[in-house]
């Protein structure tokens, strides 16, 4: 059976110092149950990739000086404030970055799901300083059908990825609810996909679901039942993010002595499924 | 004329530049571009849609504003796009007509920067990142906001152009770029662009000094016409604002 808790999950799907792919927009939908038990068991990532904005489950995995390089179009906690782990790691030149844009990202995670080696990106970015302070992400490239030079982004197949959708039937298919974001995209491209979920449903309860709704359990390797694993951040029509104890987390990562407190705490949260 | 609040005016005033039938995009931290474009729809512009950041909702109405780009307060919305399917609208170009926008510097040809402050490799601020800003100059033009007019977040040339503004220099080789940023609007003031894409000053808000804006921008704007004072609110356009707005979040 592909369900296991996050301990098992975490200890048979993410090799350390391999790449890691998180989910989650915004204050929204972060896989944090699967991402405390990586801060819990102090697993290096190599690479961090995130959705287009990540916020805590990015933040956390820097602040407890995990990673060694980040893949992100975006790190903050947005009407929260910056994000005080990156900010530290990256002014003290201790986080490498591989800028990049929402536009690439998306791109370079369907290049990866669907064996793309690289895909020329649209108009704009070759405007930015953006590709040249990134060489390992964009280099330039011919078109050939017209000769024009452009850009051209790397595509992206993290080793694991960790995402949070709605639910799961008992026979480990998984459906988001009303908001994908580019979680779904970034599962196609994994290489081994750990889906933490919020309620499991009964064999063939998914059926009536949309296409493009869903991931079949052949792409999946463990499912997570962690339900409410999302807190601080929250769960589109389930529950809202916790600005108490987001504000808490932003207060305490500001100076790395208070923050070892705090992470005592947050990886504690999960012990016996209670908050 | 009731009292109203800087932001109300604000976002009053980014109402009045949409127009009706536009396609308006916007990213994090909607409440100000999310209440112009509900203004917006209620008053001269019936038919403008707009799209909220990550959650991909189309001209959601929920009851309250929310603080969030992504969350399920942003609802009800007649359709949603998914994620993926608005950033392959971005590289289109043709979808969209309005990007709202902003940054942690914002410089006098409209190029915006949301990575750092300082060195890229050593910076002295890390900001979050660009996210969609390079889609700037594909999109039909942009408004630009901040709520911070002060000569850091206004300079001559940002230290890192993460949002492309207008061309300084020849630029045939973008036969994409489209108008740019077309208004730039700040708790002090109102800003547009002249002909060689340089900002300069269009009104000050009541109570406002041209003096004030002079002294608060870290370039020497371009020289305009007359600077006028930004028409307040109506009462109106307050009402509107205020029946999706019951938390007050554009009067902190």
């Amino acid at each position: 059976m592909p369900f296991l808790d996050p301990a098992e999950a975490v200890e048979r799907f993410l090799e350390p110092d391999s790449g890691l792919g998180v989910g989650g927009m915004q204050l929204s939908a972060a896989p944090m149950a699967l991402v405390r038990e990586v801060v819990r068991r102090r697993i290096p990532v190599a690479r961090l990739i995130t959705s287009p904005s990540a916020s805590i489950q990015a933040d956390l995995l820097i602040a407890a000086g995990l990673v060694r390089e980040i893949v992100s179009p975006y790190v903050g906690f947005e009407y929260l404030g910056l994000a005080p782990g990156f900010r530290r790691e990256v002014e003290g030149g201790r986080l490498r970055v591989l800028e990049i844009d929402e536009g690439s990202l998306t791109h370079a995670l369907w290049a990866g799901s669907g064996g793309v080696p690289f895909v020329p990106v649209p108009p704009g970015l070759d405007l930015t300083d953006i590709p040249a302070v990134d060489p390992e992400m964009f280099r330039r490239v011919t078109d050939p059908f017209t000769g024009q030079e452009r850009w051209a982004v790397r595509s992206l197949r993290p080793d694991t990825v960790f995402i949070a959708c709605a639910v799961a039937d008992e026979a480990a298919n998984v459906a988001f609810d009303r908001f994908p974001y580019t979680d779904r995209i970034m599962a196609l491209a994994a290489r081994r996909l750990v889906v933490q979920v919020e309620e499991v449903v009964p064999a063939g309860a998914l059926a009536d679901r949309a296409p493009g709704s869903t991931l079949p359990s052949f792409l999946i390797d463990a499912v997570v039942v962690a339900p409410g694993g999302c807190h601080p951040t929250g769960f589109p029509g389930r529950y809202e993010a916790d600005d108490e104890a987001l504000g808490s987390y932003l207060r305490a990562a500001r100076d790395p002595e208070t923050f070892g407190r705090h992470l005592a705490e947050i990886v504690g949260e999960d012990a016996g499924g209670e908050r | 004329m009731s009292e109203w609040s800087v932001t109300e005016l604000m976002a009053a005033v980014m109402s009045r530049e949409l127009r009706d039938g536009e396609v308006v995009v916007m990213g994090a931290v909607p409440a100000l571009p999310m209440a112009a474009c509900r203004l917006a729809r209620a008053t001269h512009a019936p038919n403008l849609e707009f799209i909220v950041g990550g959650s991909g909702t189309v001209s959601p109405e929920p009851d309250r504003l929310p603080l969030g780009s992504c969350g399920g307060d942003l609802a009800p919305a007649a359709t949603t796009l998914p994620l993926p399917d608005v950033v392959l609208l971005e590289g289109r170009g043709d979808a969209f007509d309005v990007f709202c926008a902003g940054g942690l510097q914002i410089d006098a040809h409209g190029n915006c920067n949301l990575i750092c402050v300082g060195e890229w490799e050593r910076p002295k601020l890390r900001g979050p990142g660009t996210v969609g800003l390079p889609f700037l100059p594909n999109t039909k033009r942009s408004i630009l906001y901040t709520q911070s007019h002060t000569p850091r977040t206004f300079v001559e040339r940002v230290d890192f152009v993460s949002g492309p503004g207008h061309p300084t220099g020849a630029d045939e080789d973008r036969p994409y770029r489209k108008e740019g940023p077309s208004l730039v609007v700040t708790p002090l003031a109102t800003l547009d662009f002249d002909d060689s894409g340089r900002m300069r000053l269009r009104s000050v808000h009541p109570g406002v000094a041209p003096q004030d804006v002079y002294a608060a921008t870290g370039f020497e704007l371009a020289p305009g016409p007359e600077p006028t004072t930004t028409p307040p609110p109506t009462d109106e356009e307050l009402a509107v604002l205020r029946s999706f707005d019951p938390d007050g979040i554009l009067r902190r």
